[in-house]
């Protein structure tokens, strides 16, 4: 074997200490470098099942997400509810502000309509004797005059019907009174103190009038604007049909001569 | 003709409406009967060659918990307890809750109805039977119209007593 010179022993510890220092930095970088081939390896394994995911997501949304967002927007909503009537405004602000124009045009029509009538030379001579009433009295009571298109007199506690008038075409009018009835009675144990009744019902255009005697209660059925006066004369015409039944109680049991006396105490 | 006030009563679902459903049309929506508790009905029916208007109020429910207003009750001439055959919860307490029409209503006597024999065998009716606390008076089939005219007859007849 050929000797190694002693330059060559000496580029030989050389070498030893190069390894001996250096190890800890090669194993770094090996370690290094496994994990960016890992990453990459990795990397190309993931990325189109995180594309697919997307794609998915894409597609899928509304049934993924729409019950949680829509649930968001409607406590978003109602925690905000200034911010989102100022957003909303200029949309139905416009609708509304249409809306109630078309309606102040036919009321304006149907004002300056009676205006006209009431300027009449006729009319006027009229206004010097027509009492307490004023004009925009006289004005409203002729756009909007209130008008009984019903009247039910009914047993109270059976709720069976004894009279009534209609102008309209009730279909059942005994279920009606029945109904009434029971409304009446669910309405008075659910809400009164004591013993109160039930005396008013609005619905739409309509008004119910309810009185309440001792074994009877008379159901008016008004449509328009019932203005004081207008409800002073009923009362009084009720509390008189009343008091005829009352006195005379074969009215109760005799329909056709208790409808006649309706219509002559609170129609005509 | 005479107009009377009978009254349906029984727990939900023991078929009360169906049996009017049968004898009469009804036009009132259901979310507007449920909210109040009760459904006016109107028939007329011959009885005894005497033509009679029947004012039904179909009650839902009897008990004190249940809020019926007591005013639906009152002014009635006749009333009907109406129970379903195939369920136990409805005639368990049969004495108690026909007491309790009675008491409201001032009523001596109630017709008491079995209801939705379809849904039984005739041995499982005998059992049902033999369980009653009392005498029924007429057993029907809302389904099947069994005896359904025949129970507003005997409403009709018991309101003229």
């Amino acid at each position: 074997m050929k000797e190694e010179t002693v330059d060559n022993k000496k580029d030989n510890r050389f070498e030893l200490l190069r390894e001996l220092l250096l190890e800890e930095d090669r194993d770094k970088f090996t370690d290094l470098s496994n994990r960016i081939l890992e990453k990459e390896s990795l990397s190309e394994k993931v990325t189109p099942l995180v594309d697919e995911k997307i794609e998915d997501l894409r597609k899928n949304f509304p049934a993924y997400f729409g019950s949680t967002i829509t649930e968001t927007i409607k406590v978003q909503i109602r925690d905000s509810q200034d911010e989102v009537v100022e957003a909303l405004y200029p949309i139905m602000g416009k609708l509304i502000k249409k809306a109630i124009v078309s309606e102040i045009t036919k009321l304006s029509d149907s004002i300056n309509k009676t205006i006209t009538e009431k300027f009449s030379m006729k009319e006027i001579l009229k206004r010097f004797f027509k009492g307490k009433k004023s004009d925009a009295d006289d004005v409203l009571q002729e756009v909007f005059e209130p008008i009984i298109e019903e009247v039910f007199v009914i047993e109270k506690d059976s709720g069976l019907l004894a009279g009534n008038f209609t102008r309209g075409n009730i279909a059942d009018k005994d279920m009606v009174s029945g109904m009434l009835t029971a409304i009446k009675s669910f309405a008075e144990e659910a809400f009164s103190k004591e013993d109160q009744n039930l005396e008013d019902i609005r619905f739409d255009s309509f008004q119910l009038t309810i009185k309440n005697f001792k074994s009877i209660y008379i159901a008016i059925a008004t449509s328009g604007v019932i203005n004081n006066e207008f409800r002073e004369v009923l009362a009084d015409n009720v509390n008189n049909l009343a008091e005829i039944i009352l006195r005379d109680r074969d009215y109760l049991s005799d329909e056709v001569k208790l409808n006649v006396l309706i219509e002559r105490h609170l129609i005509d | 003709m005479i107009a009377k006030k009978v009254l349906l009563v029984g727990n939900f679902g023991v078929g009360k409406t169906s049996l009017i459903r049968r004898f009469v049309l009804n036009q009132f929506s259901e979310d507007y009967i449920s909210t109040i508790g009760v459904r006016v009905s109107s028939k007329i029916v011959s009885y005894e060659n005497q033509e009679i208007k029947l004012l039904i109020w179909d009650v839902a429910g009897t008990s004190e918990d249940e809020k019926i207003p007591k005013a639906y009750f009152l002014g009635a001439k006749a009333a009907m307890y109406v129970f379903d055959l195939s369920r136990e919860e409805t005639y368990l307490k049969l004495d108690e809750y026909v007491n309790k029409v009675k008491e409201l209503s001032g009523l001596k006597e109630i017709t008491i109805v079995g209801n939705k024999k379809d849904l039984l065998t005739e041995d499982e009716l005998l059992t049902v039977k033999s369980k009653l606390a009392l005498d029924i008076d007429l057993i029907t089939s809302a389904k099947e119209n069994e005896n359904v005219e025949n129970a507003f007859l005997k409403l009709a007849a018991n309101s003229l007593k």
